[in-house]
């Protein structure tokens, strides 16, 4: 894990949770120039410089250099030592944007990762908690990633500007993950979700359960919609409301979509019943798209097939997201895999928008900082 | 372009002869294609077999429909073939169908007769046979079609992704 080889070089901020997570696992340093260079206010944000000292967390050994301007970046990775640790994320972006990140290492810790994360559980930009919880903790189950200690709580909600949510992440170590093969998504089974509000009227979560059926009841009668009205010190800094549905099928994929109010102050005021239609039309949207995996999770599932046995993984995806794009060119760059990509029009059988099928050979990692018991 | 066999055979072993490089391959398969168009339409129309009245008629058709497409000649063939199926009987009966040249004596009327049923089993064979089978012929230049049909229509995501370095790995 830790061979020394030659030094990344990238320009821009852009990935930079991709470059430095791949640079972690595959021992290869990493150098980012240029961050913002033109910038009125130049360098690593806030929310950035917070991701980087929570990687300094969990590994051991990391040099992290950043010049005084704070545009350029070098990053030499230590090994993913995890244990117990807290983390206040930054309330510019939420905690799944560090959630997204620690799924990606958490399984390949020397000690099982159990992380109390402080911020902002749900936003408008990055996939929340609950969305995560129901869907990437499903996937990483697929790959062997499984057992009792492997939970994602919500304690607190918090929502933005204020934050004042926490979140609680503990994950088992695998000293090797499991090769797998999806390839057939099956049928819309049932649909879940989950209708929060936090320091507004708990009538608002109702209002938003309403309005979503009335759109989701004409598809399938089997829909579960909880309702979620955290109170007191639970309720974080700021109100806001919003919605998380995920649709599960017949082979155990979860498809998901989700909508948040505007932050207080911020934008025009959401009407919770726009907030549960348009949701339950992203839904829609998600579920044409289709695939094994759901959008927000398409990156995650192949960097867990790259780093599976060396054996054949399979899984059939809707069309790629541009995130998706540039990670498997990330994946080129720091593990030289390339996917063997089929494109599958929707025929017959294969409801929805084009299908991609991908296809890899795992690279056999395996996880040396894993004690032997 | 669903012709007589023998034009479809020739078109099908040239699919058969396999892998062209795309870019000839829609000329060749244009090219093959015209060519039994002309052949075959030759042999349906003197394929008549030979009663004077029917000669004369499946020759106009013949002359009249050689520069229409292919499809529509298919489809008056099987009308001729229809219109002849029940010619006996009403020759038999009481040859109403008078108009051309049916004046003609019973002997000539039997010969013809004869004849007529002799071609009628003969061409009856030939069309349903050529009819059911039809869906069957060239069955590899199809798939071959499709396959490159497929091939150009969908972008090819690999090369999209990694870049063109791609190309000479593989």
């Amino acid at each position: 894990m830790a061979t020394q080889t030659h030094c990344l070089s990238y320009a821009g901020c852009n990935f930079l949770r991709q470059r430095l997570v791949l640079s972690t696992l595959s021992g290869r340093p990493v150098k980012i120039r240029k961050i913002r260079a033109r910038d009125d206010n130049p360098g690593l944000r806030d929310f950035e410089a917070s991701f980087i000292r929570l990687l300094d967390k969990i590994t051991n050994g990391s040099r992290i250099e950043i010049n005084q301007t704070g545009t350029t970046l070098y990053y030499q990775p230590g090994l993913l030592y995890g244990g117990f640790v807290e983390h206040d994320c930054s309330v510019l972006r939420s905690i799944g944007y560090y959630l997204e990140s620690l799924l990606c290492l958490a399984p390949f810790m020397k000690h099982p990762l159990k992380i109390v994360l402080r911020g902002v559980t749900n936003d408008q930009v990055d996939p929340s908690v609950d969305v995560l919880k129901a869907t990437a903790l499903p996937l990483l189950k697929q790959f062997g990633i499984d057992g009792e200690s492997f939970e994602l709580k919500i304690v607190r909600r918090g929502m933005p500007p204020g934050g004042g949510g926490e979140v609680v992440f503990s994950c088992p170590v695998r000293k090797v993950l499991k090769p797998i093969q999806l390839t057939d998504p099956g049928k819309i089974k049932r649909i879940r979700g989950m209708a929060y509000s936090v320091r507004v009227s708990p009538q608002m979560a109702n209002r938003i359960v309403d309005s979503a059926r009335s759109i989701l009841n004409k598809f399938i009668p089997d829909i579960y919609i909880y309702t979620d009205h955290m109170k007191g010190v639970n309720s974080g800094k700021s109100p806001g409301f919003g919605l998380s549905l995920v649709a599960e099928t017949t082979n155990g994929t979860f498809l998901s979509a989700e909508l948040a109010s505007n932050p207080q102050g911020q934008g025009t005021a959401v009407l919770p019943e726009d907030l549960g239609r348009n949701c339950a039309r992203l839904l829609l949207e998600e579920i044409y798209r289709g695939g094994c995996v759901d959008s927000t999770n398409q990156s995650l599932a192949l960097l867990l097939m790259t780093l599976g046995q060396q054996d054949v993984s399979k899984v059939l995806l809707g069309p790629l997201s541009p995130y998706t794009i540039e990670f498997l060119r990330h994946l080129k760059s720091f593990f030289q895999i390339m996917f063997k990509i089929e494109t599958k029009p929707c025929g017959e059988e294969l409801k929805g928008g084009d299908k991609v099928l991908m296809t890899c050979v795992g690279i056999g990692f395996s996880n040396l900082s894993k004690t032997l018991k | 372009g669903e012709r007589g066999s023998s034009g479809a055979r020739a078109a099908g072993g040239s699919g058969e002869t396999g892998l062209w490089p795309a870019s000839h391959w829609g000329d060749r398969v244009s090219l093959e294609k015209s060519l039994p168009l002309e052949n075959a339409a030759l042999p349906t129309s003197d394929s008549g077999h030979c009663t004077a009245e029917e000669a004369f008629a499946s020759e106009d058709e013949s002359e009249g429909s050689s520069s229409l497409s292919s499809e529509e000649e298919d489809s008056e063939n099987e009308d001729v073939s229809r219109k002849r199926r029940p010619k006996p009987t009403q020759v038999g009966s009481g040859q109403k169908l008078g108009s051309e040249n049916l004046t003609e004596e019973t002997s000539d009327i039997e010969d013809l007769l004869k004849e007529e049923e002799h071609y009628k089993e003969e061409n009856n064979y030939s069309t349903e046979t050529s009819g059911a089978l039809r869906w069957k012929e060239d069955l590899s230049r199809k798939a071959a079609e499709a396959f490159l049909r497929q091939q150009q229509a969908t972008p090819n995501l690999r090369k999209l992704i990694y870049g063109t370095v791609t190309e000479d790995n593989e």
